[in-house]
């Protein structure tokens, strides 16, 4: 599945001075799936409102979407739903984690939409981002840092072309975000996914085929 | 556990528990009631219906048989054919618009002498007609005539047998006698005359409430007007009996006024109960509605509040590529149980209540079913796809009302 940018620009960053020297506001983009792509976004140059843009959540846009052969904003509620649970992934920058329920339901709520990853191998990702004791604790329990390994890992339970990340690593040390990048190229590996990495520095998590200035 | 099941666990808990047992009971409860009250009324209405069509057993509350005869009065009497029904008054009568059906109450127009010897010994001329087996609110069993049988079968009003019972048989210090030991004695009838008639046994077959008078089959009186009738011409009828769709209509007893008819006004009065019933199980349906009403919209408005309350999960399961059908097919299979629950519980206790009744009914001499008719299960079929078309409504609007 291909992501087809034309001419998109966000309703409110409209006639804002500087959108021009922007690699994705007003451009035309075609990006293949497999691609790895970093997009450096100083703050409040709108990293946040692309992926979710992207991901369906946001529709105060000018210019065009377009997921494969659909157009993001004519997809039905529906069509999104699938898109979402098969297709597309995120991780979002603020988790969104249903705080009454534990970490393994927070995971088993993702996993059963599909056939359902096994629990072992769940397990075994805890273990690997070294959150396996907060397996039963409630979400709303958890620091910022484990919250969002739980949605890192959240994100993979799920077959994906693409894989969209908000500043995934934002509250992990430097050995818990290795850690993750690495699973992360795992999963996305075993998919034959792409990705689009939004974050506010440069780094070399990942192996990117293309560094985009917001 | 399986992942499914884990899944209708965890969505239970994220849209569902929020919802609050107490107004969920709250909610059933008021469907329950509604739905209760709206099969109850039909439940009335539907067993007055049977009871006033007289279609339970030979009972005539409020029957819509009326036997009618031109009044006799100081001017007519004395009169030849003066109450006697032409051609012409039988087509008005037919063409009535509360008139369904007229039949001819034919008369003997032959001698008929009836005689019993023994204890009960009497001998008297006896007048005899016949309607047709349409009319007759029992037909026993053997009725029928035809030329060369000996035995004539013959229904007696119950006025009759209680005018004997009562006063007659005591006054005379005769034994009283019971239906079934009337209708084990025969009866010598001589029929025609003048050196040509014949002798039949007379058995009572059976009793009527509807019309008074000495009923034989169709074919006997028939046989014996053109047999032993003295005049070749055929006899016209001086009573009618009529099925009407509502003898209380007051445009039918204005009509018969008019035309000097006279009828059993206690059939009249009987058949005023059909209106009042009319009118009270209409007003009790329509409270029965209101109340079905106000009882679904309590639950619609529950499955709203439900779902409201749980917006910030609905909403990050659909971010999550969970769908809108996917998320209303889950709350309907909660709620549709629940709904279906609260139905099958108001018909059982409908289908009790028409037991008790029958059992009520049954006690007083009244014949009811023990099992509710077709309109009770109509009007829950009615109310049952009413309801399931509402709330599958509710959920999947309040559903795709989220912005996923």
């Amino acid at each position: 599945m291909q992501l087809t940018l034309s001419s998109l620009v966000p309703v409110p960053l409209k006639g804002k001075p500087g959108l021009s020297a922007s690699g994705i506001w007003g451009k035309n983009l075609v990006l293949n799936r497999g691609a790895q792509v970093f997009v450096q976004a100083p703050s409040g140059t709108g990293k946040t409102t692309l992926l979710n843009i992207l991901y369906g959540l946001r529709s105060d846009y000018e210019g065009q979407v377009q997921w494969g052969d659909n157009q993001l904003s004519s997809m039905s509620a529906e069509a999104l739903a699938k898109l979402r649970a098969g297709k597309l992934s995120c991780i979002f920058q603020d988790m969104r984690l249903f705080p009454a329920l534990t970490t393994i339901e927070n995971l088993s709520i993702k996993s059963a939409l599909n056939d359902g990853t096994p629990v072992a191998r769940i397990e075994e990702w805890l273990e690997r981002l070294g959150i396996a004791g907060k397996r039963d604790a409630l979400a709303a329990t958890l620091s910022f840092g484990e919250q969002q390994r739980v949605a890192i890992i959240r994100a993979l339970l799920q077959p994906f072309e693409w894989l969209l990340m908000d500043e995934p690593f934002s509250h992990l040390d430097a050995a818990n975000t290795l850690k993750a990048a690495a699973l992360i190229s795992e999963v996305a590996g075993q998919n034959n996914a792409g990705m689009v990495f939004a974050d506010l520095d440069a780094n070399s998590y990942f192996q990117y085929t293309q560094t985009i200035l917001l | 556990m399986s992942g499914k099941s884990t899944q209708r666990l965890i969505l239970g808990r994220l849209l569902l528990l929020q919802a609050g047992r107490g107004r969920l009971a709250a909610a059933l409860a008021a469907l329950f009631i509604g739905n209760l009250l709206l099969l109850l009324s039909v439940l009335i209405w539907w067993n007055f219906t049977v009871l006033l069509s007289g279609k339970g057993s030979g009972e005539s509350l409020g029957s819509t048989f009326l036997v009618i005869a031109k009044k006799v009065t100081n001017d007519n009497m004395g009169k030849k054919n003066a109450t006697i029904f032409s051609s012409a008054d039988i087509d008005a009568v037919k063409a009535v618009p509360q008139v369904q059906e007229v039949g001819v109450i034919t008369a003997n127009h032959f001698p008929v002498y009836a005689m019993m010897g023994g204890n009960l010994a009497f001998a008297t001329d006896l007048p005899l007609e016949a309607v047709p087996d349409s009319f007759l609110d029992n037909i026993p069993g053997g009725w029928g005539w035809k030329p060369g049988d000996v035995s004539l079968p013959v229904i007696v009003s119950t006025q009759f047998l209680d005018i004997y019972n009562y006063v007659f048989a005591p006054s005379q210090g005769l034994p009283q006698l019971s239906q079934s030991s009337i209708q084990a004695i025969g009866i010598t009838l001589k029929v025609g005359g003048e050196g040509r008639g014949e002798t039949l046994i007379a058995h009572v077959a059976g009793f009527s409430d509807r019309i008074n008078s000495v009923m034989v089959p169709q074919s006997f009186i028939d046989y014996g007007n053109s047999r032993y009738s003295p005049t070749a011409v055929p006899a016209l009828p001086s009573r009618l009996i009529l099925r009407t769709a509502d003898p209380s209509d007051t445009r039918f007893t204005d009509y018969l006024g008019q035309h000097n008819y006279t009828t059993n006004a206690q059939n009249l009065r009987w058949s005023k109960m059909r209106s009042i019933v009319t009118v009270v199980t209409t007003a009790t349906g329509g409270i029965a509605a209101l109340l079905l009403f106000i009882g679904t919209l309590v639950f619609v408005l529950f499955i709203e509040l439900t779902i409201a309350r749980a917006r910030p999960s609905v909403v990050l399961l659909g971010q999550l590529g969970y769908s809108p059908s996917a998320l209303s097919r889950f709350m309907l299979g909660k709620f549709i149980p629940l709904l279906s629950g609260a139905l099958i519980l108001s018909a059982v206790s409908a289908m009790a209540a028409q037991l008790l009744v029958a059992s009520a009914a049954k006690e007083r001499g009244l014949m009811l079913q023990q099992v509710p008719g077709w309109p009770v299960w109509g009007a829950l079929l009615l109310s049952a796809a009413i309801l399931l078309l509402l709330v599958v409504r509710a959920v999947s609007s309040a559903i795709s009302g989220e912005k996923l």
